[in-house]
């Protein structure tokens, strides 16, 4: 089954995924940690009382999973080094996404003024803008960082023991897969691509109705006791999972079931092996 | 038992009802009526047991909504509710709430000033006399007058400057109101303060990793082991359990080696003084985020033919444990999730890390995630069935640490990658997984409440309150409210059952009609 799994390459920008990539550089004698983030790309300046306030909404809000300088928490990327914050003028792009959230990778939304908005949006500028400065990032995983793995024995691994080839063909889907991912970004893709508006193919079922009619259609949600699924025509027909009989293929459980079967050596394989593939 | 819960406890008894009619009777907290659910975990077991049993397997089907509160904030509700004088008291971060128990009206609502401490979550109050105790995201105890919300006193309990926080639900026990922070991010001192609960003034402080200037030849320079869950009691032993945070620095193991005690524990500790009577580590030297802070659940029962007086845990980890509670000793170790990190389990029943698995430069692929096997959402033991009922994560993360990362708070990176959700029932004499239910994607956020009629309340990750059939596991009931974020809690008024759940930022009350 071709699964057109590798395609997005705005979403990762709108997750916020920590993109440590700037040029790919991999000259050993380079700290990794001095390696830059992406770098703002339309410099904005803010009155000190702005960051000051959006400082205390900052570090209260957000600050556990983004850390207190917005630097990478618990479970939150390194916003001095998001493309995302990198492209963002004025809270163009932070904005919906603290009003939307991110659900699916357990960011929450934010109901904010826009006093309260802009508060935030002018304390993470003004932290990236500090931390350009220094180089680096706390919590910076950087490409050279992974580049560790046999590229041979991870095609091997490819077209072998891990069964990718099954979905996956370095010609297709993968072509240039390199390109649009780097370092972390693409090792997370690789391990389970999730998220994102162009996110992975969405599961596909199978619902036989009563009636004896069968419809196919791609999976908006499921949970134990409904299925949702997505309308050619924009519709989301709800179907009572009680009522009707259903399959669901979902091309990501193979990505799940890998995850008990890699050893270190072949995750770092495989991905050596992707990151030829530019 | 101690002189000073003894004589508070006769003290109880012997002013009686009378003086405390409107008041909540600290020697309640040993027998908690059937009107009222006094702490974090109903009672001092942590089992969230009860014998309630108007509703019923065959019944469940026809629950109602009787009333929503709702908090009118973003925030999620993770506390579990108090009741007392069918008073509902419930928590977000800086914020407090007394609720009309049958009709959702609300008393009176505390707000905590702004401040820039972390506001991740807040798990409840907790009652005495006629005073209920709040935490705040910058390490205030507040004692507020359970009638009116009036600030009665106001101590700090550590230094947010610093880097603490509290999200903690204090654990009365006698007159001492034990209160926990939190710290990750910081390498802090973990420490467990008893408050007075009549004064606020400090009892004494217990620290699971030395204070500074302290020399203590154990702890490998660890720091941190923060006690940010409510423990459990014993009134007999007069022994307090209280699960312990992971060491800081958090990836970066290195510059603290060895085991790290008390980090990653279940400690046992005198209420009136303090004092550690024992220690259980349940990840020795944690290089994940995997701290001990789950319930250590108090069960009274046979283990392999011989009465025992047991501690359980269903920890961060992955490992579900069993310990004699008398001296910490180990009766089972066993993994109840997906596991990838320890070598196997030693002769004392813990489990020994692989150094394969520590934070690397390249990365390596973990099993649990650093959300955990689970985490502070609270299971449930049903005696009736030795089930012990826990929400569960089979999940992986990928785990980073270079010399760059340093040696403070943090020091490191890592990252989900993906998990699968469970509630999952563990046979406490085997460890054996006796039914499974899947709830969805990444890691539920739902507690878990048992009652003797043979049901388990809980929710899945799509926003489900569900009921179960405890033997198997079966769905007897669901509703959809939105994701709940704490423990289930159950209890009587004027005859009616009621179950009380938070979803998203409201409060439900079910019954039957």
């Amino acid at each position: 089954m071709k699964q057109i799994v590798w395609t997005l390459s705005i979403a990762l920008m709108v997750v916020g995924i920590v993109i440590a990539q700037g040029p790919a550089t991999k000259s050993p004698v380079q700290s990794p940690a001095s390696q830059p983030g992406p770098q703002t790309v339309t410099p904005q300046a803010y009155p000190a009382e702005q960051i000051k306030a959006g400082e205390l909404r900052f570090t209260s809000q957000c600050g556990f999973c983004h850390g207190r300088d917005a630097a990478g928490g618990e479970t939150g990327p390194d916003l001095t080094r998001s493309k995302l914050v990198a492209e963002d003028v004025r809270g163009d792009k932070i904005g919906p996404l603290l009003r939307q959230g991110r659900p699916d990778q357990g960011m929450p939304s934010f109901n904010l003024s826009n006093t309260e908005l802009g508060a935030i949006v002018a304390f993470v500028h003004d932290q990236k803008t500090k931390f350009e400065a220094l180089g680096g990032g706390r919590r910076a995983v950087d490409p050279t960082d992974l580049a560790t793995g046999n590229a041979t024995a991870g095609q091997r691994y490819f077209n072998g023991a891990g069964g990718c080839s099954r979905c996956h063909f370095a010609t297709g889907d993968l072509a240039g897969v390199a390109t649009r991912y780097q370092g972390l970004a693409l090792l997370q893709r690789m391990l389970y691509p999730s998220g994102g508006q162009r996110a992975p193919a969405r599961p596909k079922v199978t619902v036989t109705l009563a009636s004896g009619q069968t419809v196919v259609a791609p999976l908006a949600i499921e949970d134990e006791f409904t299925i949702v699924v997505l309308d050619p025509s924009g519709a989301r027909p709800t179907y009572d999972k009680s009522k009707v009989k259903f399959q669901i293929d979902d091309p990501m459980s193979a990505h799940f079931d890998q995850l008990g079967k890699y050893t270190d050596a072949d995750m770092h394989n495989v991905f050596a092996y992707l990151d030829t593939l530019k | 038992m101690s002189r000073n819960v003894r004589a508070l406890l006769s003290f109880g008894i012997g002013i009686g009802l009378v003086a405390l009619a409107q008041t909540v009777d600290p020697k309640s907290l040993l027998h908690p009526p059937a009107d009222s659910w006094l702490t974090f975990h109903g009672n001092y077991s942590g089992q969230r047991h009860s014998s309630l049993s108007e509703i019923t397997p065959e019944n469940v089907g026809k629950l109602q909504q009787v009333w929503r509160f709702q908090t009118g904030q973003n925030q999620q509700i993770k506390a579990s509710p108090i009741l007392a004088n069918g008073i509902l008291y419930v928590t977000l971060p800086d914020n407090i709430w007394a609720v009309d128990a049958r009709t959702a009206k609300e008393l009176w609502h505390y707000q905590n000033p702004p401040n820039n401490a972390f506001h991740i979550g807040h798990r409840g109050a907790a009652v005495y006399k006629d005073t209920v105790y709040l935490t705040t995201p910058d390490c205030h105890l507040i004692a507020l007058n359970a009638k009116d919300g009036k600030v009665k006193w106001d101590v700090v309990i550590a230094d947010s400057n610093k880097g603490y926080w509290s999200t903690n639900a204090p654990l009365v026990v006698g007159n001492h109101v034990l209160v926990g922070v939190s710290g990750d991010f910081d390498n802090l001192p973990g420490q467990l303060k008893s408050v007075d609960a009549d004064t606020g003034k400090t009892q004494w402080i217990f620290y699971s990793t030395p204070p500074p200037g302290a020399k203590e030849p154990n702890s490998g320079g660890a720091t941190g082991g923060q006690m940010w869950t409510t423990g459990t009691y014993d009134p007999d032993l007069n022994l307090v359990y209280v699960g312990t945070g992971n060491p800081t620095p958090v990836l970066n193991g290195a510059v603290r080696p060895g085991n790290n005690p008390w980090t990653c524990s279940i400690v046992a500790l005198n209420p009136d003084t303090g004092k550690l009577v024992w220690g259980f580590q349940a990840s020795p030297h944690d290089t994940h985020d995997w701290d001990a802070n789950e319930v250590p659940v108090l069960v009274d029962a046979n283990f392999k033919g011989q009465p025992r007086k047991m501690l359980m845990q269903a920890s961060r980890n992955g490992y579900f444990f069993v310990l004699d509670r008398t001296n910490g000793n180990s009766l089972l170790t066993t993994p109840f999730a997906t596991v990838n990190w320890a070598k196997g389990v030693d002769a004392e029943g813990h489990p020994i890390p692989d150094p394969a698995k520590y934070p690397s430069k390249d990365g390596v692929l973990v099993a649990p995630n650093e959300s955990g096997a689970t985490n502070f959402r609270p299971p449930s033991f049903d005696p009736k069935t030795g089930l012990f009922i826990v929400s569960a994560q089979d999940g992986y993360g990928i785990y980073f640490f270079k010399s760059e990362h340093g040696a403070y708070g943090w020091a490191g990176a890592d990252y989900a990658v993906a998990g699968k959700a469970f509630l999952r029932a563990i046979d406490y004499q085997t460890g054996k997984i006796v039914w499974n239910h899947p709830i969805g994607d990444g890691a539920g956020t739902a507690g878990v409440l048992t009652t003797d009629t043979g049901l388990t309340f809980s929710g899945d990750v799509t926003g489900n309150a569900m009921a179960f059939r405890t033997s198997d596991g079966a769905t007897l009931w669901h509703e959809n409210i939105g994701r709940m974020g704490n423990g289930p809690i159950v209890y009587e008024l004027d005859g009616k059952q009621y179950i009380v759940v938070g979803g998203g930022g409201s409060l439900y009350a079910f019954t039957l009609p």
